[in-house]
């Protein structure tokens, strides 16, 4: 068994880590669920490895994410941060302080955060679990809609739609006395908690603590928050990953919250720090790991993906919900059963772990780190020799700024589809959606170097808490209704148990523009003589040659995708 | 006003209310941690939005959980921050001051003095101050043998302030030895090198001193003694696990048999490594009835652990970064990069080791060592929030500990030296200053009472009383402080009631700079609300 350990750092991040771990939490419920469909049961999806098996101090046993989630004070909303495993604290008003009985004491309580209408639900489920089994049937179901509506119109955490048990090692909160969590949107914003050693060995000490749990550590997943201060807190972190624990490859994701980005009514000097915090953030990230995937497209809900799907942008549980479930994807092949290359079995095939995925996806063809992610949700129903069954047709990416055009003939990819579906709503065989993406890939004009397909009959569940993003074209497998009735209402986890999907990691040239964008906003805001951006940087903290340095690493990145530019930069 | 036609959304306060603002944002300040000061202060608790627990009468804990938003007062905390950074105390004492000479300052300012002669006088007081405070110091020798007791005294002044007196005592004799462990003569201290471990068992007063070290995991193999004696260590950083060479990559091979000879072919190197240290132990334990213990920075994976079990040695992992170094001071031998050239000497040498399972929880105690030079305060409590307490208390004493052997020298506490020190400005300095100047001395005389006068109020004692009370006695050529009890005054010399010299230092150096940049402000103006940093 080989472990990833999961790090999530800054808001939107944990946003989507919330839905990343309900998905695996409602596939452990489905897998002990006798009504369950049977593709869920077999073991194909090894849990243990995303998972940590511990007991707490009153022996009860307890199965926890091995994760890291790192946040602004105040983020957890009425979650404690020391986690929601054991008992619950004494309520404060009674409690007697037997440290201190020469003087009074001064009560100073700040209203709680009330469990919305979901949490006490899972609460309650906790204390009788009998009667939420017995309990009749039509009764409950009037109540999951209820939850649902409170979840649609009121999430203000992303604690408010966590059905996981964290372990009180997981949650770290981080503070500044001097920073404003509110304003935390650029990189220099964070200058004062980076600069706080003991918060940032808290951190090393938390992650030290899950890595030690793992016989062999596959790869650490890092989901940053990259749209402000957390990037800078992120890199510092990565940093001391990086020489604390040498050969264990890091995956980085950075998500971004789409509204982050669509704001148009800025003045110029903030469209400049905009500008400059995407270099500085992307240049700094992007050294201290082995592969980094941007998610985060300016609007999901303009985005191809509108017609399966209705998304309100401005609800942060509903963008972190599609980045959640590619990410879900992805990490598909990481606990897929082991096997040779020759035997096959029934339920999955290739599978990976983290190190090989890197390997296949950055030292191969270009060697290019910065991978773009394309997801189709739900996926097509592979089997149709029409249009619809093509594939490749229906990923769409999830990486902002890059080129649409796709004609790279050295890029390296990654293809996930678990879960897929025939024409007529049956599950497809692992060998058929083997042929299927073989024949679509042997039509293509331009063909990829090297494609490595993971494929698992396991479709992504979709929980309780997820948001009611489906349009009515989608059946309760998540298959695509051709003959449905348009209707307004967006369909949500009462009406569909699970999802097909296909997601897939492209290193190509179609991220050229991601990089060349973010080199060209450094030269030219911050290395260029009497730039308008070196003061900024300066508060920052960046020393002039800092800065030069970042440039020059943005340039390396882009350089093996101008082998004649590669060339120059060696002469000189 | 030409601001205004620069920038027509601009906010101006100008002269006296500028002034007034600073000056009661300083005095808010002030009284908010009042209260907190002494052996009598009030304790803290704040109870967060999802029902955690703070305690604290720290000053620096406050200040930073505060969330201040007034931007003369975010100048102040961020000097009484900065004092806390130095010297590890008196942030609540540098709050007092600050808010004090801006009180004093207000009453003059109100009379119509200008505030750049009070500024002069606080900057004449000061100095006078500073140097007077050399005088009334008491030498410490520090020497070879430093002096414990008077270690102890400054060690329990600290300690009694932030615990109640039974549990503040107990940490005394702990943070003090601890520090005498970890000093070198000639050498500045490093207080990391005092291990500060915690365990969510039984209750406060079981909180001890480990001259050793703690780890906060276990071995990972079943057949691991749980017990040794007579331990060698081995510190090293080390892969001891099989890792996939870059070129070798898994999907590489064609068929079942060609992986496994590749995986056999990765996996001989790091058995090699493992065959090394156990190779080490059959040398030093043949014969006897010693044990070897190694503790690795990497990770050992099962088969390695498997091996060193078989061995019959203890093998742990991931230890902490710091703790290698840790390790080495407590333990001697030193930390290993390679095991290639093993030798005794490399080895570091425990009495005993032993594991302690707490639920899910492991720690490593590494005991018995000889002449350590590092060591671990094992804090105990039955809750989060009492352990927090605990631990910030401990932080400052091993400070204050820490100060006393560097500055060789003390200050008599409990008030007397700011009673001593306004004396010494009344009657000698004043006169010296022409001019209205004097009356910033005056101001910054008064103001150094604020430290008596508050310990007096929070002990529910009649603040006149008091001070008058201790100023005949320092009338009459008696160097007296104030008796929190009673009221009475005492001599801080016999009660055992010192601060550090830094910290005092420290206080009178701080505070005047920033009530004088704080006077002279004359107008104040937020333009846009783009200005995020008000500094």
């Amino acid at each position: 068994m080989r472990e990833p350990v999961t790090v999530q750092v800054g808001g939107f991040a944990n946003y989507v880590g919330s839905h990343f771990w309900n998905f695996q939490d409602e596939l452990l419920g489905l897998a002990d669920d006798p009504d369950a469909d049977p593709v869920f049961k077999n073991d194909a999806l090894d849990m243990d490895v995303l998972y940590r098996s511990g007991e707490t101090h009153q022996g009860i046993p307890t199965y926890c994410p091995r994760l890291v989630s790192v946040g602004s004070r105040g983020s957890l909303g009425s979650l404690s941060s020391s986690g929601n495993l054991g008992q619950t604290s004494a309520s404060a008003d009674q409690l007697n302080v037997a440290t201190w009985q020469s003087g009074s004491v001064t009560r100073s309580v700040s209203k709680p955060h009330g469990r919305n209408l979901f949490l006490q639900s899972l609460v309650e489920e906790g204390q009788n679990p009998s009667t939420s089994n017995g309990a009749s049937n039509s009764q409950k179901s009037v109540e999951d809609k209820d939850l649902i509506d409170c979840l649609e119109n009121n999430v203000n955490f992303w604690t408010d739609y966590s059905k996981v048990q964290y372990h009180p090692q997981s949650l770290y909160e981080l503070h500044g006395s001097w920073t404003d969590f509110d304003k935390f949107d650029n990189y220099g914003s964070a200058q004062e908690v980076v600069s706080d050693w003991s918060q940032i060995e808290e951190m090393n000490e938390r992650l030290r603590f899950f890595v030690e749990e793992c016989d062999h550590i596959q790869g650490i997943q890092f989901i940053v928050d990259d749209s402000g201060g957390f990037s800078s807190v992120a890199a510092q972190f990565l940093e001391n990953i990086a020489d604390d624990y040498t050969n264990t490859p890091v995956l980085l994701y950075c998500v971004r919250d789409p509204m982050t980005l669509g704001s148009s009514r800025r003045n110029q000097r903030e469209s400049i720090m905009r500008a400059l915090h995407d270099a500085v953030s992307f240049s700094k990230l992007s050294s201290f790991c082995n592969l980094m995937v941007p998610i985060g497209p300016p609007s999901l809900s303009r985005s191809y993906m509108s017609s399966y799907l209705y998304i309100q942008d401005e609800k942060p549980f509903h963008a972190s919900a599609v980045c959640a479930a590619a990410i879900h994807s992805i990490t598909v092949p990481f606990r897929l059963q082991r096997t040779g290359p020759s035997s096959d079995l029934a339920h999955s095939s290739g599978n990976l772990d983290i190190g090989e995925l890197l390997h296949i996806l950055s030292d191969q063809g270009q060697q290019n780190m910065v991978t773009a992610l394309d997801v189709a949700m739900p996926a097509p129903s592979l089997t149709d020799r029409d249009a619809m069954g093509n594939i490749e047709m229906k990923l769409h990416s999830l990486t902002p700024e890059i080129s649409d055009e796709d004609e790279d003939p050295y890029s390296v990819e990654s293809l996930v589809v678990h879960g897929a579906l025939d024409k007529g709503g049956q599950r497809t065989s692992i060998s058929q959606v083997k042929d299927s993406v073989c024949s679509v890939y042997e039509a293509r004009e331009t063909k990829p170097k090297f494609s490595h397909l993971t494929a698992s009959l396991c479709p992504l569940p979709v929980p309780l808490p997820f948001p009611s993003i489906f349009r009515g074209n989608i059946g309760r497998h998540g298959e695509i209704l051709s003959d449905h009735a348009e209707e307004s209402q967006p369909k949500g986890s009462l009406d569909i148990e699970s999802i097909p999907m296909a997601a897939r990691l492209r290193s190509s040239s179609a991220v050229l523009p991601f990089i060349e964008r973010r080199s060209g906003s450094l030269q030219k805001h911050g290395v260029a003589r009497g730039a308008i951006g070196s003061l900024v940087l300066r508060d920052w903290g960046f020393g002039r040659e800092e800065v030069e340095d970042m440039a020059e690493h943005l340039a390396k990145l882009l350089g093996p995708f101008h082998p004649a530019m590669d060339l120059t930069l060696d002469s000189d | 006003m030409s601001l205004r036609v620069l920038n027509p959304n601009a906010e101006v306060l100008n002269k006296s209310a500028a002034l007034h603002m600073n000056i009661n944002a300083a005095k808010g300040l002030q009284d908010v941690l009042k209260t907190n000061l002494g052996p009598k202060g009030t304790i803290k608790m704040l109870v967060g939005g999802a029902g955690d627990i703070k305690l604290t009468k720290d000053g620096n804990t406050l200040l930073k959980e505060m969330q201040i938003q007034n931007p003369t007062a975010i100048m102040i905390a961020r000097t009484a921050v900065a004092q806390d950074d130095t010297s590890g105390d008196g942030t609540t004492s540098t709050v007092l001051f600050i808010g004090e000479l801006m009180k004093q300052s207000e009453r003059c300012i109100d009379e119509g003095t200008h505030p750049r002669f009070l500024v002069d006088g606080f900057d004449v007081a000061k100095r006078a101050t500073l140097e007077f405070l050399e005088k009334f110091k008491t030498s410490v020798v520090m020497g070879d043998e430093p002096d414990r007791e008077i270690l102890k005294m400054i060690a329990r002044t600290t300690l009694r302030t932030k615990l109640y007196e039974g549990l503040a005592d107990q940490l005394t004799d702990i943070v003090v030895n601890a520090v005498l462990c970890i000093r070198k003569p000639d050498e500045p201290i490093d207080l990391f090198m005092v291990e500060i471990m915690h365990m969510r068992h039984k209750f406060d007063v079981d909180t001890r001193l480990v001259e050793g070290l703690v780890l906060d995991h276990g071995s990972r193999h079943p057949d691991m003694k749980r017990r040794a004696e007579n331990c060698y260590i081995l510190t090293c950083n080390v892969s001891l696990e099989y890792e996939k060479s870059e070129i070798n990559a898994g999907f590489f091979y064609s068929n079942a048999e060609q992986r496994e000879k590749m995986v056999a072919a990765e996996r001989r190197q790091v058995d090699e490594r493992v065959k090394r240290i156990i190779e080490l132990k059959n040398k030093v334990c043949a014969g006897n009835d010693k044990n070897f213990v190694v503790i690795n920075q990497k990770g050992i994976d099962p088969p390695s652990l498997d091996l060193l079990a078989r061995a019959g040695i203890i093998g742990l992992r991931r230890a902490k970064r710091r703790n290698m170094e840790r390790l080495v001071l407590a333990c001697g031998g030193e930390a290993v990069d390679s095991v290639d050239d093993l030798t005794e000497d490399c080895l570091g040498w425990a009495g005993l080791v032993y594991e302690h399972t707490l639920g899910e929880e492991k720690y490593t105690f590494i005991e018995n060592v000889k002449n350590p030079r590092s060591c671990t305060i094992l804090i105990k409590g039955p809750n989060d929030h009492t352990i927090a307490q605990i631990k910030d208390a401990v932080r400052d004493g091993l400070r204050s500990v820490k100060n006393t052997v560097e500055d060789e020298a003390v200050v008599l506490g409990a008030g007397a030296f700011e009673v001593a020190a306004k004396k010494h400005l009344i009657d000698n300095v004043k006169k010296t200053v022409k001019g209205r100047a004097q009356l910033g001395v005056e101001a910054f005389a008064d103001a150094l009472l604020v430290i008596p006068k508050t310990l007096a109020e929070n002990s529910g004692l009649d603040t006149q009383d008091v001070i008058v009370a201790l100023q005949n006695e320092h009338d009459r050529g008696l160097v007296v402080g104030l008796n929190h009890h009673s009221g009475e005054p005492i001599d801080p010399q016999m009660e055992g009631i010192f601060d550090n010299y830094s910290v005092k230092r420290q206080i009178i150096n701080s505070g005047p700079i920033i009530a004088s940049q704080l006077l002279l402000v004359d107008e104040v103006i937020r333009a846009g609300r783009n200005m995020r940093k008000p500094t």
